[in-house]
């Protein structure tokens, strides 16, 4: 039960005496530790399902990872010592799914179809006038590594610093900006492509 | 880092784009943009590729969480299985609301001494959480054992007690114990229904002399009653209808009064 002692208050140290906020017992010093970090993973679930839905092409599969991180978060709640840095903390447990999700399908043969639309980015393109435009963007998206593709969306869309990516990601900030310079460069040339090649698109 | 003799690395330009750019950087990144247009064209397809990808997936944040990623919903289902260490928080956490513990108040509470009713009430109904959701040991002494937790409760708070009899409310006496306070011991008596409802009645001498009406005490998952009677304070709480818990309430002023 080692993990839990940061929650328990039984230890002498645990209990600060010159700031007493009133408690009502143990379960309730917890109460302020874990509401603390409560109500910062609450704030991080809309970005969470941004971020999911931006990865994933499909919402509902997009919304199980956003669960399964939910999940491992509550499992793994103990470990955490204050609400410091929860945003990191909890991309990073999703990214650690979403990684080893790929990797299971990856062993199962690849049955997605390659044109499948992006449902996250379709809900835009019907209240957006430049449509083709969308579609060319979360293509040249999909057609990104994942490496790529996640850098860039922690960073432009998550607005994480490129210290928190690399924490989310497990590499060294270096190898963050590179990706990040390779993937966005990379998405320019694609859409910018697609731009001259109106072969590509659906013929209307 | 910071000199600004170093070319321009592709990455500096990036940063520049995020607003992550060593400050002492950004006029060297500047002029090297009006020097290369090259470069500068480049960086603002990058800018605006940034730009179209927040507003593709903008509405996405916007919307409502669905409610299966609510997070009382999955505490709630997370209390049902043994593996939470801060299962005993969670609880109180729910019965409190997400919110914080301050979302929850008293109804018609005089404001000189609304911070002891306060008080009583937040550490009864997190005793009430804590020991009620206990399926195996609710209590330290079973019913059987009446007689020695009246004894052992009143020898600790110094104040004569002896849970309340509520049989004819239809709640019966399950037992008790000690529970802990910031105002020291505090006695903790429980009862349940033949649905198996539980409620608690708590019993906590006060250091100030005071006495106060019963007051309803709102909280986001159960409701309780809130007294004291000579510098005794006394709670019920329990998931029941105000005014069922409010007759329990009188009930048992009546018998510990």
């Amino acid at each position: 039960m080692a993990p839990c002692v940061p929650f328990l208050g039984t230890g002498a140290d645990a209990i600060d005496v010159r700031s007493p906020p009133r408690r009502a017992d143990d379960g309730a010093d917890h109460a302020v530790t874990v509401s603390g970090v409560l109500t910062r993973i609450e704030a991080c679930i809309p970005a969470l399902r941004r971020y999911a839905a931006a990865l994933l092409r499909n919402r509902d599969d997009a919304d199980d990872l956003v669960h399964d991180c939910l999940v491992r978060a509550l499992d793994k709640l103990h470990t955490r010592r204050d609400d410091a840095d929860v945003r990191a903390w909890l991309f990073a447990i999703m990214h650690n799914l979403f990684i080893s999700q790929l990797r299971r399908a990856k062993a199962r043969p690849a049955g997605e179809p390659l044109d499948e639309t992006h449902e996250a980015a379709m809900s835009i393109r019907a209240d957006q006038e430049s449509g083709l435009q969308w579609r060319d963007l979360i293509r040249g998206l999909n057609a990104l590594p994942v490496e790529q593709r996640s850098v860039i969306l922690l960073v432009s869309v998550e607005d994480l610093s490129y210290a928190d990516a690399a924490h989310v990601l497990g590499i060294p900030i270096g190898t963050v900006m590179s990706r990040l310079a390779r993937g966005r460069e990379r998405l320019r040339q694609l859409t910018e492509e697609d731009e001259v090649r109106p072969v590509l698109r659906r013929v209307k | 880092m910071s000199d600004p003799a170093l070319p321009i690395a592709e990455e500096e330009l990036h940063a520049w784009i995020d607003g992550q750019l060593d400050p002492a950087r950004e006029p060297v990144v500047l002029r090297y943009l009006q020097e290369q247009p090259d470069v500068a064209r480049r960086v603002a397809a990058w800018r605006e590729q940034r730009a179209a990808l927040r507003a593709a997936f903008a509405s996405v944040a916007a919307e409502p969480v669905p409610p299966r990623l609510g997070l009382e919903q999955l505490i709630q289902q997370r209390l049902g299985r043994r593996r939470l260490p801060w299962r005993a928080a969670a609880a109180v956490l729910l019965a409190f609301g997400l919110g914080g513990v301050g979302g929850w108040f008293l109804h018609g509470g005089q404001p000189t001494q609304a911070g002891t009713m306060t008080l009583l009430a937040q550490q009864a109904v997190a005793n009430h959480v804590v020991y009620t959701a206990d399926r195996r040991r609710p209590t330290e002494l079973g019913a059987l054992q009446r007689d020695d937790l009246a004894r052992w409760v009143s020898n600790r708070l110094n104040h004569q007690v002896a849970p309340p009899d509520l049989s004819a409310d239809g709640y019966s006496y399950m037992g008790g114990r000690l529970a802990a306070t910031p105002d020291g011991p505090a006695g903790l008596f429980m009862y349940d229904d033949p649905q198996g409802v539980r409620l608690t009645v708590f019993v906590l001498p006060l250091s100030e002399a005071a006495t106060m009406p019963i007051q309803h005490v709102d909280f986001a998952h159960v409701d309780g009653c809130a007294w004291i009677d000579k510098s005794v304070g006394y709670t019920v709480v329990g998931k029941l209808p105000p005014p069922e818990l409010r007759r329990i309430a009188e009930l048992v002023r009546k018998q510990l009064g």
